[in-house]
C-alpha cells in the first residue's frame, strides 16, 4: 500500500467549497467607478487598462488606483469606455508583477500601468506584453530597459537632492544625517539615496551617519528609527526618502524635535501632525493620486486617441509646510483621502 | 478498459485531479471571454492555452521545490531554507556569469548555470543535512537558521541588486518549442520530469522506502539497521538539489536574479506538501501530490483573480484551505484505524 493516504485527497473538496463560497459571497467591493469592478466578461467592449502597483497594502498605491479610476471615468463621460483592471499583488514581488502582467494579457487588458518593483524581473515580461500587441507604460518605478512606450512619475536622483538641501536647510547646514531608504532591491529608491548622498556631499558641515533599510511598513521603519537613533544619539537630521515611518505617530514621542529635524517625500493624511508639531518641518508630496490620473490619461491619448506622448514625463513635488498645510489637506480630501483629519481641512 | 478505469479512479492522486478539473470548470464557467486581438472572436480568460500554461508555469517554480519538500516531510524532517537556497543560488549563477562579461551567452553558459545552481543547491542541502545530523538538532531549528544565513549572504553577495543573467537562459526558459507566440512549456514540463523523478525516486527505489521507513518509525528503522543520518542527509540534499532546480528555472525565465527572490516561497512548498496528503509527522506523502497541491494553490489563487473576488481575501482563503484539508485528512486518517480496527476484531 502506497504511504500516501487516500484520504488526504477528500479535504479537497473542501477548498473548493471554500473558494466557490468565497465566489458566491460577492464580488470585490464597489469603486469609485462602477466600470473598475467590472468582469472582463461583462466588460462590454470596454477598454481595460490593468494597474499593476508595486503592493496593494502601501496607502500610496490605492490613492494611485482612485486616480486612474477618476480618470476611466471621466474618458469614459467623453466617449471612450475605460475600466481599470487592479491586478497589485498583496507584497512587494518582482516576480508575482510578471506573473500579474502576463495574466491581464491573457484576460484582454488592452494596456498595462505598472510600478515596477524590480525592473529586471518585469522587463521579459513587459516586452512579451508588448510583442502580443498590450501597450505598456510605467509610473513610479520605471523599466527603462524595457519596451514601454512611457513612464510618469518624479526624478528619484533629483528627489534625493531635494530632500537633502531641505534638511540642510532645517539643520543650519551642519550636523550628522541618517538616511531612511526602504527596500534595498527597489531601484528608484537607491537613486533616491545616491541623490541625498550627492547633495551632502556639497555641504561641508553635514556628514552621513549611515543608510538604514527596512521592510516597507509603518511598523518596522519606525523601529529602525528608533534603532538607529539609539545606536546613534548623535542623529540630528532625517533624510526619509520615503515616509514610512510617518504614517504611525509613534515617532511623534520617540524623537524630540528640538533635537531631531526630519524631511520625507510623500505627504500622506497620517503624516500631517509631524508637519504641525515641527518634527517634520518639510514633506516632499508626490502626488500619489496623479500617478493614476495622469499615467491613465496618457494610456487614453496613446492608445485610443492616437497622439504622440513623451516617453518621460516628470512629476513634480508638492512641498508641505505648515503654511500650505490646509491646502494640502483639502487636495487629499479632494483626492479620496478619508483618513484626513478636520482641524487640518479647516487651516486657511 | 473498466480496469483501467478503476485503477484510474483507485490512484492516490485521482480525488486531487479531480478538484483540479472542477475547480478548472468552474473558472471556465464563470470567469467570461474577451475578444481575441487578431480574430476578434470571444476567448475565455480561463479556458485558453496562455492562461492555462501561465498557470502551470507560476505553480512550476514552488511545486518543484515541494517535490524535494516533500521528501524531507517523509523523512519526519522540514526545511525552511529552500525559499533562501533559490536566492542564493540564483545569486551566485548571476554573479559567477557576469564576472565572466556574458551577456548573451550559448550552450556553455547554460550548462555553466546549471552546474552552478545544482551545485550550490546540493551544497546548500548537505550543510542542511550534516547540520541537523552533526548537531542533533531538530530541522526545525536549523533550518530556520539557515534560512536567514542564506538568504543574509544572497543580500551581501549581490549587494541587494537585482543582477540580470545571459540571455541564452531566458531562451531556455521561455522556448516555446513550437507552441507558439508567448507560450513557453519548459518549466511545465520540467515540473512534470521532477514530479515523476520524485515519484520514481520514492516509489520504486530501495532509497524512497528508507525514506519512508524513517519516517514512519526512525528507532524500528535504526534496530533494523538503516544508517538514519545517510538518509536523513541525502534527503536534504535532494532538496537543496530541486530549490538549485527550480532557481535556474526562474532565475532564467525572468531573467534575473535577486536576494529578494522565492521570499516567503517555503510556505507556499510546505503547503503544496501538506495540501497534496503529506504528514508533518513523517512516513507519509507522495512527489507528485506534492505537484498537484502547488497547481491547487495557484489555483486557488488564479479563481480569486479570474473571478474578479476581492484579492485581500487570497491569504484568507489560502490558509483556511490548508488547515481544512489538514485536519479533515486527520479525522478521516482516525476513522480508517478505527474502521479496520473494528474489521479486525470482526
Amino acid at each position: 500500500m502506497h504511504p500516501m493516504s487516500r484520504n488526504a485527497t477528500r479535504p479537497l473538496g473542501a477548498a473548493l467549497l471554500l473558494v466557490l463560497g468565497a465566489a458566491c459571497g460577492g464580488g470585490e467591493k464597489p469603486a469609485a467607478t462602477p466600470a473598475s469592478t467590472a468582469p472582463a466578461a461583462g466588460a462590454g467592449g470596454a477598454f481595460k487598462i490593468a494597474l499593476i502597483a508595486k503592493s496593494s497594502t502601501n496607502p500610496v498605491f490605492l490613492s494611485a488606483r482612485t486616480g486612474a479610476e477618476a480618470a476611466a471615468k471621466e474618458a469614459s463621460a467623453k466617449g471612450h469606455a475605460v475600466e481599470i483592471m487592479w491586478l497589485t499583488p498583496p507584497t512587494e514581488d518582482g516576480q508575482v508583477q510578471a506573473q500579474r502582467v502576463a495574466q491581464a494579457v491573457n484576460e484582454g487588458a488592452g494596456a498595462i500601468l505598472l510600478s515596477c518593483s524590480d525592473a529586471a524581473k518585469v522587463t521579459g515580461a513587459i516586452n512579451d506584453a508588448v510583442d502580443r500587441g498590450v501597450p505598456v507604460m510605467t509610473f513610479d518605478s520605471d523599466a527603462p530597459q524595457s519596451k514601454r512606450f512611457a513612464f510618469y512619475g518624479v526624478d528619484d536622483a533629483k528627489t534625493g537632492e531635494a530632500v537633502m538641501k531641505e534638511l540642510a536647510v532645517q539643520m543650519g547646514d551642519k550636523g550628522k544625517v541618517a538616511i531612511l531608504a526602504g527596500n534595498q532591491n527597489a531601484p528608484n529608491l537607491r537613486k533616491r539615496v545616491d541623490g541625498v548622498k550627492a547633495e551632502a556631499a556639497k555641504h561641508a558641515g553635514i556628514s552621513i551617519v549611515g543608510t538604514f533599510y527596512h521592510i516597507e511598513t509603518p511598523q518596522d521603519a519606525a523601529a529602525e528609527v528608533v534603532r538607529a537613533q539609539n545606536a546613534y544619539p548623535e542623529i540630528q537630521g532625517w533624510a526619509m526618502i520615503g515616509g514610512w515611518p510617518l504614517f504611525t505617530p509613534t515617532l511623534l514621542k520617540d524623537l524630540d524635535p528640538k533635537k531631531v529635524k526630519v524631511v520625507a517625500v510623500d505627504g500622506l493624511p497620517p503624516m500631517l501632525p509631524y508637519v504641525e508639531q515641527g518634527l517634520a518641518p518639510v514633506l516632499l508630496a508626490q502626488p500619489t493620486y496623479l500617478w493614476g490620473y495622469v499615467s491613465v490619461q496618457k494610456i487614453v491619448d496613446k492608445v485610443l486617441n492616437k497622439q504622440d506622448v513623451p516617453v518621460m514625463n516628470n512629476m513634480e513635488l508638492v512641498r508641505v509646510t505648515k503654511d500650505s498645510l490646509g491646502k494640502w489637506a483639502r487636495q487629499l480630501k479632494e483626492w479620496g483621502f478619508t483618513d484626513v483629519q478636520d482641524k487640518y481641512v479647516k487651516l486657511p | 478498459m473498466r480496469s483501467l478505469l478503476r485503477r484510474v479512479f483507485a490512484s492516490p492522486q485521482a480525488g486531487l485531479v479531480m478538484v483540479i478539473l472542477l475547480l478548472g470548470a468552474v473558472l471556465t464557467a464563470f470567469a467570461g471571454t474577451h475578444p481575441d486581438r487578431l480574430t476578434g472572436l470571444p476567448v475565455n480568460n480561463f479556458l485558453n492555452s496562455h492562461t492555462l500554461l501561465q498557470t502551470a508555469t507560476d505553480a512550476s517554480f514552488f511545486a518543484i521545490m515541494a517535490v524535494g519538500a516533500t521528501v524531507v516531510i517523509i523523512s519526519g524532517g522540514i526545511d525552511l531554507s529552500v525559499g533562501s537556497i533559490y536566492a542564493l543560488t540564483g545569486v551566485t549563477t548571476a554573479l559567477v556569469l557576469r564576472a565572466q562579461g556574458i551577456e548573451a551567452g550559448g550552450t556553455g553558459t547554460v550548462l555553466q548555470a546549471v552546474v552552478v545552481c545544482l551545485g550550490v543547491g546540493l551544497l546548500c542541502g548537505l550543510v542542511n543535512g550534516a547540520l541537523v545530523v552533526g548537531l542533533r538538532v531538530h530541522p526545525f531549528i536549523i533550518t530556520l537558521g539557515t534560512m536567514w544565513i542564506l538568504r543574509g549572504i544572497a543580500f551581501v553577495a549581490s549587494k541587494a541588486e537585482s543582477i540580470l543573467l545571459p540571455s541564452s537562459l531566458t531562451a531556455l526558459a521561455k522556448a516555446t518549442l513550437g507552441f507558439g507566440q508567448a507560450l513557453y512549456p519548459v518549466p511545465l514540463l520540467s515540473m512534470l520530469l521532477t514530479a515523476a523523478c520524485g515519484a520514481i525516486y520514492l516509489e520504486r527505489t530501495v532509497m524512497g522506502r528508507h525514506v519512508f521507513a524513517v519516517g514512519g518509525n526512525a528507532e524500528a528503522s535504526r534496530f533494523s539497521g538503516l544508517r538514519l543520518g545517510r538518509i536523513h542527509i541525502g534527503v536534504f540534499a535532494l532538496s537543496g538539489l530541486t530549490a538549485g532546480l527550480a532557481a535556474f528555472l526562474g532565475a532564467g525565465y525572468y531573467g534575473s536574479a535577486s536576494c529578494a527572490d522565492a521570499t516567503g516561497y517555503e510556505l507556499y512548498v510546505i503547503a503544496s506538501a501538506v495540501v497534496g496528503g503529506a504528514s508533518l509527522s513523517g512516513g507519509k506523502g507522495s512527489a507528485v501530490s506534492a505537484m498537484l497541491g502547488a497547481l491547487l494553490i495557484v489555483l486557488i489563487r488564479q479563481s480569486i483573480r479570474t473571478l474578479h473576488l476581492d484579492q485581500n481575501y487570497e491569504w484568507i482563503i489560502i490558509g483556511c484551505a490548508i488547515i481544512v484539508a489538514v485536519v479533515l485528512d486527520q479525522s478521516s486518517a482516525r476513522l480508517t484505524a478505527r474502521r479496520l480496527a473494528r474489521q479486525a476484531r470482526a
